[in-house]
Order: C-alpha cells, then structure tokens, then sequence
C-alpha cells in the first residue's frame, strides 16, 4: 500500500449559518490523481483551502503529508505542497523572468516555463499576456515549488480554465509524470474530459461527497442528472 | 542579481539625493551661503536630516502599505495612519501638556498609540482589501481624527498653535538635534525592520493563498508590517507633521524605475521619499524667504495632481 499524503475526515465548514463542507471524507496516496468535480458552489475549493489551512476554523481530522495544516507553520507545510489557485493574479506587472524571483527554486520554475512554451515570453509583462498564457505561466509557478515531486501534494484549482488545447495537453502529461513520479494530484475542474483522465473522480454536492471511485462509475447519467440537474449525453 | 540598469538608477538617485543634501544645507534665508557661526549645521543640519529621515520612513512606510494591501493607492496619509498619530499627539497634550515638554518619548509614544489604533481600524474594515474600500474608510478616518485634532487644538489653546502646524505639516522649521534625535532613530529601526518584510510582500502579491503556500506566514507578515508602518509614520510625524503624498508617491517612481520587486522598490522608495520631502521643504523655505510654504504644501502640489493621475488609471 502506497503511503497516504492526503486526508480528511468529517471534514466540515461553515460560513455563517452556510454549511460550506459537510462530513466530506477523503483520502489521497502517493501515485493518485483525483478530480474534484461539481457544480458552482459545491465546495471544491473551499475543500482545497482546507488542506492548505486557509480555514483554521474547519471542523474535523484534516492530514497534509504528517501535519495538521491549521496548527502548522506554513513555512513547514510549504515544503509538502503546491497549490495552484483558480484566478492567479499578481498586484503588480513583474515580466515573466522576474516571477523567478517568487519560486522556491527559479531553476525548476525556467524548465516548466520551456516545457509551457512559455520561455519566448520571459521578457514579456505579465498585462501583456493573454490570459491563457498569464493562466500558464502561474502554473509554473505553482508547479516549481515542487521540486521533488516525491511525496509530495499538488492542489490545483480550475487548472485547464482558459488554457488552449495544446497546454490542456500539456498539463494532462505532466500531471501523469507528475504521479508516476509519486505525487499525489487533487484537481478541482469543471472539465469533465479532463476529470476522466484521473485515476478517481470525486463528486461533490451542497459540500457533501455524493460519489468517489473512478470516472467510469462516479460519471454516470444518474449522478449527472442529480449533481447537475441536466441528462448527460457523452459520460 | 540586479541588472546594471536597476544598480544605474539607484546610484543615480543616490547621487542627486547628496547633492540635493549640500544644496538644502548651503540654502539659508538670504540665499546661498554656509551662515554665520556655523549656521548650515546648527539651524539647517537638524531640518536636513529630520526631511531625510521622515520622507525615507514614509516611502518605505508607502510601498510596505501597497505591497500589504496590494493597492497602488495605499499611503499613511491617504488611509488616515498620519492623521492618527496626530490624534494622539494631541489627545496626550490635552491631557497634560507641561508634562508631555519633559518628557520627549511621550511624543512619539503617543503618535505611535494613534497610528496603530488607525491602521487597526483601516484592516478590521477593509478585510475584503477593496481599493473604493480602502480610500473611503481612509477618507472617514482622516476625517475623523483630523475634526478630533481640531476640537483639542481649539479647546486646549496652549496646545492650538503647535496642533495647527502639525495638521498643515510645518514641524520641520522647529527642528533642533535635541528634538528630532529620537524620532529619528525610530525612523531608521522602523525602516530597517520593515526592509526584513520584504521577500513575504513580494509574494502577498500573488494573493493570500499563493503566498501562504509559498510558505508565507500571513499573519505574522499583516500584523508586523501594519505595526512596523504604524511606528514610521508616527515618528515621521513626529519630525514633520502631517504630510501626504511622499509614501504614494515614491514607491510608484520606484517600482516604474526598478520593476515591482520590494527588496529593490523598498529602499529605493526610501531614498526616493526623503529626496522629495527634502526638495519640498528646500523649495519652499528658499523660494518664498519671508512667508515660507510648508513641507506638506510643497509636497501637495506636486502629488495631488500625480495622485489624481494614478487613481483614473486604476481599475476595481
């Protein structure tokens, strides 16, 4: 059995009188990648914030490689995780090359940059890149503090939104290597092609798990119709 | 590494600030001329280095503000900091003044208590850093602790005239060694600490959940900047009174000179500050001998017009 690096149980959250999460288990092993699926408002990257200990009020046992996230120092928990957010965003307009200066490691960040496609841009703004390519280039970011995969957890939010089908590519093989290599991968997506590409889906309604096991069992027409509320024609 | 284009700038701009050090030291009422009796260094030493000292906490204090809240519009006098520790100073003279005079730390302790009080207010309120937010509560808490400044210096006369000038940032002309040794001090301690944010601030402005996992410490970088800013602008006021514009100002010419990175933008911005507090205070005391401007008018003009600028460029 590969070693856990990822869990919560009874996982909770509550926004005022708004249960966010509720009672969501979930566990994740070196090797896996799992997709976080369901619709707007179901809770996925409230779930992601929780394992990176943005919600210090979560109710319930959350474990991020060996650590608590909401009682550990996020220096110590950085080293065991990377996480991309939905809408990255920079307050000021650094060039593509002095984002380097953010990353852990610059040297890892400039060889994701090459595999992106994205070192011609290096001397570009970041206001003068599409938002494609902006979406991308924060990717390797997230991506660089890395390092070494092993072992390690990576978090990605709405990864594929508003990338093209070439980096969406791109991103699904570095995603696998990224697990062959031992990571273990949790990916909140609304792209249900992209989902299938996981080893596991799981299924998110209200802030309840409604499904978890692979895309071929959790996908179903029925699921879709209840978590949705339309009939699916291509799952 | 730092390109030779950035080191270029910064050795420019290091350059003009110590001519512009022996150009305001050589300027007296009469013109040009070092005085009589050493008059560059007893009368205008003391003004030089209180414009220094205040300007550069403000720059510092400025881009550590707008790397904080990731706002190009933050500045200690624009989000009601200055006019808090103004506050202070002038709640302390009202309680007892004679006693205040003997006892100099009482001074910047109490602009200190003001300042931190202010900024406090400006994060519990603007905990969704909005910038229509920020400006609106900084415009009510200048509001505020301006009409509070007003109804001490007003009601307590023997504090009115030294209240007023310090609304209309006209302390320079007071200084003495004596009085600006330690505001001064805490000027460099608050600006030397707030350098040691630098890297965390770089990363905050990626957003709150990019820099927590990039390992930075949010609450520990939010509550040391907002005390280290507080203390900086306490101890500028201290030396000067209350003048806006330096802390929006110079991280802007900052960051378009050396690119946004605040180990650069930081000092840079210092030094920025405290040159242009200098050639306000300069300008003002040398064009006009007889009715001198203040520092904060000199300042104002130059900066309200930029503000103004900046703030039709910025997108919410």
């Amino acid at each position: 059995m590969t070693e856990r690096l990822l869990h919560c149980s009874e996982l909770s959250l509550q926004r005022g009188n708004q249960p966010i999460l509720d009672a969501v288990n979930l566990s994740l092993h070196a090797g896996e990648g799992v997709a976080l699926v369901g619709a707007n408002g179901a809770g996925k990257t409230s779930l992601l914030k929780c394992f990176i200990g943005l919600f210090p009020d979560a109710c319930g046992e959350i474990i991020l490689g060996d650590f608590d996230p909401r009682s550990t120092s996020p220096q110590t928990l950085s080293s065991h995780y990377a996480y991309a957010p939905q809408s990255p965003h920079s307050a000021w307009d650094y060039t593509v090359e002095e984002l380097s200066s953010l990353s852990p490691s610059s040297e890892q960040y400039f060889r994701w940059l090459e595999r992106f496609a994205l070192t011609p841009k290096l001397n570009r703004k970041l206001s003068t890149l599409s938002g494609g390519e902006r979406k991308a280039t924060h990717l390797c970011l997230s991506l660089s503090a890395l390092q070494n995969p092993r072992e390690k957890v990576l978090l990605l939010d709405e990864p594929t939104a508003s990338l093209d089908i070439c980096r969406t590519e791109i991103l699904s093989a570095v995603l696998r290597e990224l697990t062959q290599q031992g990571a273990a991968i949790l990916v909140a997506t609304h792209d249900l092609t992209f989902a299938q590409q996981c080893q596991r889906t799981v299924i998110l309604k209200a802030g309840r798990v409604v499904a978890d096991g692979p895309a071929a069992t959790t996908l179903s027409p029925e699921i879709i119709r209840d978590v949705w509320g339309f009939a699916s024609t291509s799952a | 590494m730092h390109s030779a284009r950035t080191l270029k700038w910064i050795g420019l701009i290091l350059l003009c600030v110590i001519a512009l050090i022996f150009f305001s030291l050589a300027t007296g009422p009469a013109g040009k001329g070092w005085g009589m009796n050493h008059e560059w260094f007893w009368l205008r030493f003391p003004r030089v280095l209180a414009a220094l000292a205040a300007g550069f906490a403000l720059g510092i204090g400025g881009a550590t503000q707008q790397g904080l809240f990731r706002n190009p519009l933050a500045d200690p006098g624009l989000t009601g900091v200055f006019g808090g520790s103004l506050l202070g100073i002038a709640t302390l003279l009202a309680i007892n003044d004679s006693w205040v005079w003997e006892h100099s730390w009482s001074l910047p302790a109490s602009a200190f208590a003001g300042a931190m009080l202010t900024s406090l207010v400006l994060v519990l309120l603007n905990h969704k850093n909005s910038t229509n937010r920020l400006i609106l509560v900084g415009l009510g808490l200048n509001a505020f602790t301006a009409a509070g400044t007003l109804i001490i210096a007003t009601r307590f006369s023997a504090s009115r005239d030294i209240l007023i000038s310090g609304m209309t940032g006209d302390w320079l002309g007071m200084a003495t060694l004596e009085l600006i040794f330690l505001p001064t001090i805490l000027c460099g301690i608050a600006s030397l600490l707030l350098l040691t944010q630098a890297r965390s601030l770089d990363k905050l402005s990626l957003g709150e959940e990019m820099a927590q996992s990039l390992g930075v410490n949010l609450y520990s970088t939010r509550y040391a900047s907002i005390l280290l800013t507080a203390l900086a602008a306490a101890a500028a006021t201290c030396l000067v009174g209350q003048v806006a514009f330096i802390g929006l100002l110079a991280p802007h010419f900052a960051r378009a000179l050396v690119g946004p990175r605040h180990a650069l933008v930081m000092p840079l911005s210092g030094l920025l500050g405290g040159g242009l507090l200098l050639l306000a205070d300069t300008l003002g005391r040398s064009m006009w001998p007889q009715a001198p401007l203040s520092a904060a008018a000199m300042t104002a003009v130059i900066g309200a017009p930029a503000f103004v600028w900046i703030a039709s460029r910025q997108n919410d």
